[in-house]
């Protein structure tokens, strides 16, 4: 590893920290095309409910807005979980990353139940062209969130175990950018999935 | 404790409150045209975006921050060709 230059804060250390911080924004450009491409099939199978329910009829706000605000609320936690980071705060740091992860697992259990509850109501991934899409769309951010719950666990027990260093700052960094994606396209869902659907 | 609340973050929480209220008018108000809606929401979520972006992620915080921002405005750009070119090609055309 590279000598620590200490002018900057802890996760940029190192040149391999550096580097390691941009490849994921390169990773995250890739991300943006993933969901590009399933909004694009989304939005030209929208009008394709055949025998199914169209989304005026499935869509109920209520759990939706809890889903907003919880996700919102919980990227302004990890933003200043890295700023307690960054001033040398772990103790406060490791606090807001829970309540993250915390936010984050209400967040998917919501979207559970909202899942249970189209399921129940006879309107499965193979009902329709427009099932198949939106369960396609909100599942794979679903899936995203569920990845980040165990990734954010797996950084917190380390950084519990070595303690905060340039590596592990690194990974807490990195994973932040990972969450404030999520919640980023959480809200293009929610305006064009949702809120567009109930129109 | 006040040093754990820095004015930037709790800024941008309060902007993406406000932007979610400012999305949702357009279910509160019946009688708004689909045009200004769809404008409504496209604003509120790319301003959304930008605030977790620059306030919350930091993107112009480093000195590479010229190659961030290429790249993820090219992803965007890609992004954006694929939805409208999907459109164009598969629900524009047949309307």
């Amino acid at each position: 590893m590279s000598k620590e230059n200490k002018s900057v804060p802890l996760e940029y250390s190192t040149e391999e920290n550096e580097l390691k911080i941009f490849g994921f924004w390169v990773f995250l450009g890739a991300e943006i095309l993933l969901f590009a491409t399933l909004f694009s099939v989304y939005f030209a199978l929208v009008d394709r409910t055949g025998s199914g329910p169209i989304g005026k009829e499935l869509f109920e706000l209520p759990p939706v807005l809890v889903e907003t605000f919880v996700l919102l609320t919980s990227s302004f936690l990890i933003g200043l979980g890295v700023h307690a980071m960054r001033i040398g705060r772990t103790k406060a740091m490791i606090v807001f990353y829970i309540l993250t992860l915390v936010l984050g697992a209400v967040f998917l259990g919501v979207e559970i139940n909202e899942f249970l509850t189209y399921i129940h109501d006879g309107a499965t991934i193979q009902t329709s062209a427009f099932m198949s899409s939106l369960m396609t769309l909100l599942g794979t951010h679903g899936a995203h969130v569920t990845f980040g719950l165990l990734w954010g666990s797996g950084i917190l027990l380390q950084i519990k175990k070595r303690g905060l260093n340039a590596k592990t700052a690194n990974k807490a960094f990195i994973f932040s950018l990972y969450w404030h994606f999520l919640d980023v396209v959480w809200i293009f869902i929610f305006s064009f999935v949702y809120l567009k659907g109930v129109l | 404790m006040k040093e754990l609340f820095p004015k930037e973050h709790v800024m941008g929480f309060i902007g993406s409150l406000v932007l979610t209220l400012a999305a949702l008018t357009v279910v509160m108000f019946k009688g708004m045209s689909n045009g200004v809606a769809l404008t409504i929401l496209i604003v509120t979520a790319a301003a959304q975006a930008l605030v977790q972006l620059v306030l919350f992620m930091h993107i112009g915080e480093t000195e590479d921050k010229k190659s961030l921002y290429i790249t993820i405005i090219y992803s965007v750009l890609v992004g954006l060709i694929t939805v409208f070119g999907t459109l164009l090609a598969m629900v524009w055309g047949y309307m």
